[in-house]
């Protein structure tokens, strides 16, 4: 299923979309509170030693001591990540215990620094002041610390959290998206079901434009016109055949006929020969009409004039009305030639068309009139053009005048050598040099024609 | 004039075998591209009439072949008349080309045409009865008195009498005096030959010029009866 398919696509991509802006947003979002949280334990540790500061300062005998250590006590005891140790000569001023390791430490610079401690897995941030000596304490350091494991964890959480929303927020995101997408995929699918009723018997029906989106309009339209393009085609093709198993039938039908007829009993040498002779006229208009079909078929089928020579076109015509002078001189009618180009033609071709053409234009002029002949260099092409005086064809005759067999009048009868294809080899051969054709109708004179690359 | 006829088609050989028989050929007739190819290397032909469709081998292997070792003149028929075909069997060496379907005519005027070309020169006066021909000033004369034809008149009248005896089609005629190888609607042959005829025959007894229905003309000298 097509539509499926369109679906699960979009899908797809409502998913890369969302993954793509979640990582965005959610990475803008961990920075930020990252930032946010490196400060945390910076603040906490100036925030207790600023409270802190001002006594430890002050109190500088034994029993002043003493308060602060209560203090320090009780405060690290009600808040577990909060460490104290005082570092000083004299043990009694002292606090937490301070082991080897932080002496060291505090021996360090002085100011906000981080402290590894052995056994545990997250530094301290450590704020390291010292004070001077003061009544009976000596100088001390004063280290004010505080545990980074929960900050570090709250990180680690918000990460995980930003990461399964995330995935969640894609999840979602497809899945919606699949939901829309087959909702707004809708008139899609309705429009192939109804195509689909669409076959060959049935080519006169069309998809309907009015429910549809209009971003569907110029599909249809298009779609449309291609099947009217292919509607004309199927049956003009058809009427194609039928017109050609017309066209044999007839011979045909003669031959078969006057075969039998001269067979069904014993007749003179004379008349078998006048039956064979008469036979040999049906087949040679058979084999004129399969030639002449061989040749279009091969121009439908993409041949194109190859042996191409740069000729003047008044030549040619010349050469054309040089073969039908006698036809002309029967008709009584004059031939008048004007102006001339120069084009690659493929010259028996365009000597073939030149005759079909000029030879059409005799036919329908009568005795005394003038047939003109224009040779125009149009730019990037030029033209021939037939004109003869004669009455003017209708409208919606001129379109098919080129198309096979077609007649303006139906029923005139296609006895003798014209069978009507002969503009539509003029067609053929135009379209076999890349060129076209054209006819026109006004002012009592009707003029054919082609138009050929130059 | 020895004559080979490759050709699987039955009839066609047949007809083709009787035709150029009575044509005054001797012919030879092979079914198949083997046997043909065989034939025409073995032995000597003024001409190979040769199809393309052939079983075995086909027509362009039979001309490859034989191109290799003889310069025979070929023509080739063929049912799948198009551009491309004529161009290969042009191009692989055959001298000339018919698409079925061909007129027998035709095939004899191709004939004539390829093993004229070996050799014989044209002649300049030509006399058919009581008409004389010259072709070098374009004069002709019948008993005596000058018949005062056109140019075209002159080259139809020229074209007929070249081949006196022989029946030459409407697209021969045309062919050779308008340069137009092709049917059209227009029956320009007839028109001609109409004018040629009412100068050419009106005023005297014997008739020269004749129709052969559904074939074309001849210009010949015939018995009165």
């Amino acid at each position: 299923m097509s539509t499926n398919s369109i679906a699960l696509r979009l899908s797809g991509m409502f998913a890369l979309v969302a993954l793509l802006v979640f990582m965005l947003i959610g990475w803008a979002l961990y920075l930020q509170v990252d930032k946010g949280l490196g400060l945390l334990p910076e603040a906490e540790v100036d925030a207790r030693y600023s409270v802190l500061e001002s006594a430890v300062q002050r109190y500088g005998t034994p029993e002043h001591w003493a308060k602060i250590n209560t203090k320090l006590k009780l405060l690290s005891e009600e808040d577990k990540r909060l460490r104290f140790w005082v570092v000083s000569d004299n043990p009694t001023y002292e606090f937490g215990n301070p082991d080897a390791e932080i002496r060291a430490f505090a021996k360090g610079p002085l100011g906000m620094r981080d402290l590894n401690l052995s056994g545990h897995e997250y530094p301290f941030k450590v704020l390291v002041s010292q004070f001077p000596a003061k009544d009976q304490r000596p100088p001390l350091r004063f280290l004010t610390a505080v545990d980074t494991e929960t900050f570090w964890q709250t990180q680690h959480s918000l990460l995980v959290a930003l990461i399964s929303l995330a995935a969640i927020g894609i999840l979602l995101a497809s899945a919606l998206g699949y939901w829309v997408a087959r909702i707004g995929l809708k008139p899609l699918t309705e429009l192939s079901l109804e195509a689909r009723k669409l076959t060959p018997p049935r080519l006169s029906g069309r998809l309907k434009l009015s429910p549809l989106p209009p971003e569907l309009d110029q599909f249809v339209t298009s779609f449309n016109s291609t099947l009217d393009r292919v509607e004309q085609a199927y049956s003009r093709l058809e009427s194609f055949n039928a017109d050609v198993a017309h066209e044999l039938r007839s011979p045909l039908t003669n031959l078969i006929g006057q075969t039998q007829v001269a067979l069904t009993r014993g007749r003179s040498a004379e008349h078998y020969f006048e039956v064979l002779q008469s036979n040999l006229e049906e087949l040679e208009r058979l084999r004129s009409i399969i030639n002449d079909m061989l040749f279009l078929a091969s121009a439908d089928q993409g041949s194109k004039a190859t042996q191409l020579t740069q000729a003047s076109l008044a030549q040619e015509v010349a050469k054309t009305l040089d073969y039908l002078d006698f036809i002309m001189e029967d008709a009584q009618v004059q031939v008048e030639v004007r102006g001339d180009a120069n084009a690659p033609i493929e010259t028996a071709h365009l000597r073939r068309a030149l005759i079909n053409l000029l030879h059409n234009a005799v036919q329908h002029t009568s005795p005394g009139q003038l047939i003109q002949v224009d040779i125009r260099d149009e730019g990037d092409h030029v033209s021939i053009g037939v004109t003869n005086p004669g009455a003017p064809i209708a409208g919606e005759h001129l379109p098919k005048l080129f198309e096979r067999f077609y007649r303006v009048d139906a029923s005139r009868s296609n006895s003798g050598a014209n069978h009507g294809l002969g503009l539509a080899i003029v067609k053929a051969i135009a379209l076999m040099h890349g060129g076209t054709v054209f006819v026109r109708s006004e002012h009592g004179v009707n003029t054919f024609g082609i138009n050929l690359p130059s | 004039m020895r004559v080979l006829i490759i050709e699987d088609e039955e009839k066609t050989a047949d007809y083709l075998h009787r035709g150029l028989t009575e044509q005054g050929y001797t012919t030879d007739v092979a079914r198949e591209g083997i046997e043909g190819l065989h034939m025409a290397l073995e032995s000597e032909y003024a001409v190979i009439i040769l199809d393309v469709m052939l079983p075995g081998l086909d027509g362009y292997g039979v001309l490859r072949a034989l191109r290799a070792r003889k310069q025979t003149p070929v023509i080739m028929l063929t049912a799948r008349e198009n551009v491309d075909d004529r161009i290969r069997g042009l191009r692989e060496g055959a001298d000339d080309y018919l698409g079925k379907p061909f007129s027998f005519l035709e095939l004899v005027a191709r004939l004539q045409a390829l093993t004229r070309r070996s050799g014989g020169h044209e002649p300049v006066q030509i006399s058919v009865a009581d008409l004389w021909i010259d072709l070098i000033s374009r004069k002709a004369m019948r008993g005596g008195v000058r018949l005062d034809l056109t140019a075209k008149e002159f080259s139809l009248l020229s074209v007929l009498a070249r081949r006196q005896g022989e029946i030459l089609s409407k697209t021969s005629i045309a062919e050779m005096v308008w340069d137009v190888n092709f049917d059209s609607d227009a029956n320009v042959v007839e028109v001609a030959i109409k004018r040629l005829r009412a100068k050419l025959d009106g005023p005297f007894e014997q008739k020269l010029l004749h129709t052969i229905r559904g074939m074309g003309y001849v210009l010949e000298s015939r018995r009165v009866d």
